[in-house]
């Protein structure tokens, strides 16, 4: 395909040269019987950009060269002053033959670019964590759905407000990134979402309780057994209740992830106990310059 | 039972670092650090408690495995 562009452009920079000659065979006295140049060397366009633009030349102008090349006494200056013409048309071809290449390469370039990233997300896609809606209370008694979402990056988290350390511990670290990256005026804010997966215990009011203590913007969401079993699952995350003690009291051993979800509800990204927040945030900043350039508008 | 809020969270974990502190020193030998421990029955829910005691013994078992190795057990010598 790149060598048909460069055939097309090769044959405007022909009938740019046919005009320009036009003029000069009228002023030179020696027209030799030239072979007429193969322009079969406009397929190999690899070659080197002055010997195709020089190759391609029509006859009469061959023999010009001729005359150029020879050094005869018999030159004129008529035919002087054509040859430096000559040479500022020929290297004015050449810029532009030179230039369509390098736009076309680019071009082309850019279109594999593009058909990359379009497949790693056709690949998430299939992927299929997080396609599904869920249906939950946030910790204001407001019904949420995952479209309310959408439109926003979201950093997502599955716990329970019994939980020891390791809840609050994430929670602290998300918490952290999101503050950090509110530091930065070029991103768009970042949601933090929680989601219990003890609604036996964890109801709207516990919740707030527990989500007052990290994130001004966290949003605590909870619902029936059923929903959050649903959303749980729409997210793969592995849930399962211990034994209760003498108190009533259990710990439910849950998937320890932090999802990152795209402004358009595409899940993206991990990030599990090992990363800290400062790695979170790069690895957020990069996703986010990446989707950008994916979909400008 | 409500869940312990994040001050009554950090009292916990304080009162359970404490408590590692003394047993790290006295060589997990329980009665010297008798007034730690009742520090942290006290601040931490009963369910944390075992969860905690639990989880030193774990972390004192990944410490053995990773400084001295293990022994692989004989079904899977087998091999």
């Amino acid at each position: 395909m790149l060598r048909l562009r460069g055939l097309k452009w090769h044959v405007m920079s022909w009938s740019i040269l046919r005009s320009t000659t036009r003029e000069i065979t009228k002023l030179s006295h020696h027209m030799p019987k030239a072979m007429s140049p193969s322009c079969r060397a406009l397929k190999k366009t690899h070659q080197s950009l002055f010997r195709t633009s020089a190759q391609c030349f029509p006859p009469p102008l061959f023999g010009e060269q001729r005359a150029f090349y020879s050094q005869d006494s018999s030159k004129t200056p008529n035919s002087g002053s054509s040859a430096r013409i000559k040479l500022r048309t020929r290297l004015f071809v050449t810029l532009l033959f030179g230039g369509s290449i390098i736009g076309t390469w680019w071009y082309v370039y850019q279109e594999k670019e593009q058909r990359i990233q379009m497949q790693r997300l056709e690949q998430l896609k299939k992927v299929a964590v997080g396609q599904g809606d869920f249906h939950l209370l946030d910790h204001t008694g407001q019904r949420r759905i995952k479209r309310d979402f959408l439109g926003h990056w979201v950093l997502l988290y599955f716990g329970f407000t019994h939980c020891p350390d390791i809840c609050p511990d994430e929670l602290d670290k998300m918490t952290n990134v999101v503050r950090i990256l509110d530091k930065d005026p070029s991103l768009p804010p970042v949601q933090p979402l929680f989601i219990t997966v003890d609604p036996e215990r964890d109801d709207v009011a516990a919740m707030a309780k527990y989500v007052k203590d990290f994130h001004p913007r966290l949003v605590g969401l909870t619902g029936t057994a059923e929903e959050v079993m649903h959303a749980g699952r729409d997210y793969r995350v592995y849930a399962s209740a211990g034994p209760k003690d003498e108190d009533g009291d259990y710990i439910v051993d849950h998937t320890i992830i932090i999802y990152l979800v795209n402004p358009d509800g595409l899940f993206l990204d991990y990030y599990n106990r090992m990363k800290n927040d400062a790695q979170i945030v790069e690895s957020i900043r990069d996703h986010m310059k990446k989707y950008v350039k994916l979909f400008p508008d | 039972m409500s869940a312990p809020n994040a001050s009554e969270r950090k009292a916990c974990w304080s009162a359970r670092d404490e408590l590692w502190k003394c047993l790290d020193v006295h060589k997990d030998n329980s009665s010297a650090c008798e007034k730690y421990q009742q520090e942290f029955e006290d601040k931490c829910p009963a369910l944390w408690v075992k969860y905690f005691i639990k989880r030193r013994d774990f972390l004192k078992y990944k410490d053995k495995i990773q400084k001295e190795g293990f022994e692989p057990t004989e079904g899977a010598s087998k091999l």
